[in-house]
């Protein structure tokens, strides 16, 4: 008897091509963007790992800046806020 | 046969294949048309669409939605070829950019698709616009929901419990599709409002949480059906951009044997549902709201932003407030003709 032949209904997603940044060696004298999403406590989440943080790298300055919506993607004038600014950066969410 | 490019799959028999889909979290939880390549060609051929053809893309996950993988999760879900149409121009709508498909379809908001059709296509498809237009019992309707809901989650990858994380969810995410009832409507329809040519079809979508029922059996006026209806809008909050409103037959012919308008509703709607900022403080909105105490803000941010639809069965005074996410601010409600 012959086999049943049925479709894949997936759709993967495309191929990515970014790769990871290099990491610093050390986040001393760096100055780190705390990309906040905008929901209420994200940026108090942010401070927090920032603190954390300072105890190993006293000399970290931090750039905060919040993306404005949470579900969208960052817009491009931020993106571009914090390049100029960064070395490094933390984004997160807070629900 | 059109050029199918998805994967296919080997199975002895049909209850091995759908315990397969079961399994790789390919369903809605019930069963599925499986998805054979004969069938699937029908539906691109009925509407005359490659199999590549994009219909769309979601940008955020880097999904592409193709005539193809659209025309898989409609068998899946149980259409008819022609229904395809309106499945199509559906997802066509959904990847506007505006409708902000990521961000409603994995919000712990929970939102569903509600698509709206218009036009001469209802008859044609026999869609209902009456009794239980939100409920079960219509094969367009329901599979029409349902395979956008399949391409949400199959295509754009809104798996729920995976990046779909909504809270609670409801039932309108199984499926929700319904037609506008141009029978009892004395006034534009959704799509006329919306600049679609008369005797045009039309799709609007709208990220829609789960509809909220005003029930008024005594009133017979506008100023008594709109008032109850005013109340039930204020579970929203404040500020909404763009809220539903759902007429039902009755309703609708008190309120118009009144000689009311679409916009004369609107704006005793708009007038009439408000809260003083201290209230909406302590019901929990505005947490970092200052200002004046007494002054009176509304649910809506003008009257334009209460659309009205028509629908429900001739007997009962049960209309219906359906919120949308974000106060209908982040994601547009998206109107396409086909």
């Amino acid at each position: 008897m012959s086999k049943l032949e049925v479709l894949n209904p997936v759709q993967e997603p495309l191929p990515e091509n970014g790769f990871l940044a290099r990491r610093p060696e050390s986040l001393d004298g760096k100055i780190v963007g705390l990309l906040s999403n905008g929901k209420p406590n994200s940026d108090n989440l942010l401070t927090l790992v920032f603190d954390v943080i300072k105890d190993v790298a006293p000399d970290m300055q931090a750039f905060s800046i919040d993306k404005g919506n949470a579900s969208r993607p960052c817009p491009e004038n931020i993106l571009n806020k914090i390049k100029s600014k960064c070395e490094v950066v933390i984004t997160a969410s807070g629900d | 046969m059109t050029n199918l490019t998805s994967q296919t799959l080997e199975f002895e028999d049909h209850s091995e294949a759908l315990e397969y889909y079961f399994e790789q979290g390919w369903t809605d939880g019930l069963p599925i048309v499986v998805p054979t390549a004969k069938k699937v060609s029908e539906f691109l051929e009925h509407s005359s669409l490659q199999a590549s053809e994009i219909i769309g893309v979601e940008p955020v996950k880097g999904r592409v939605l193709t005539a193809e993988k659209t025309a898989i999760n409609a068998v899946m879900a149980g259409c008819k070829p022609q229904y395809f149409p309106v499945v199509v121009a559906a997802i066509s709508a959904i990847t506007e950019s505006q409708y902000n498909l990521h961000g409603i379809s994995v919000s712990t908001y929970g939102a569903a698709t509600l698509t709206v059709v218009g036009g001469p296509i209802v008859k044609e498809l026999e869609l209902n616009s009456g009794i239980g237009v939100f409920g079960p019992g219509n094969r367009a309707n329901s599979t029409i929901g349902r395979a956008i809901r399949l391409v949400i989650s199959n295509v754009s990858g809104a798996v729920p419990g995976e990046l779909d994380k909504g809270t609670l969810s409801h039932g309108g995410k199984y499926s929700w599709c319904i037609a506008e009832d141009s029978e009892i409507n004395t006034w534009n329809s959704l799509g006329i409002d919306r600049g679609i040519k008369p005797h045009g079809n039309s799709v609007t979508v709208f990220a829609a949480g789960a509809p909220i029922q005003t029930n008024n059996h005594s009133g017979n006026n506008p100023e008594n059906i709109l008032s109850s209806i005013a109340d039930t809008m204020l579970h929203a909050g404040p500020n909404q951009a763009e809220i539903i409103i759902t007429l039902c037959p009755e309703h609708v012919g008190h309120i118009s044997d009144h000689g009311w308008s679409k916009q004369q509703v609107r704006e005793f709607l708009h007038s009439h549902a408000h809260r003083t900022s201290t209230e909406w403080a302590e019901a929990g909105f505005i947490p970092s709201f200052t200002g004046n105490t007494n002054e009176r803000i509304s649910v809506t941010q003008n009257p334009n932003s209460i659309t009205i639809l028509t629908a429900g069965g001739a007997a009962g005074g049960f209309s219906a407030v359906i919120p949308l996410w974000g106060a209908g601010l982040q994601s547009k409600s998206t109107t396409k003709p086909f």
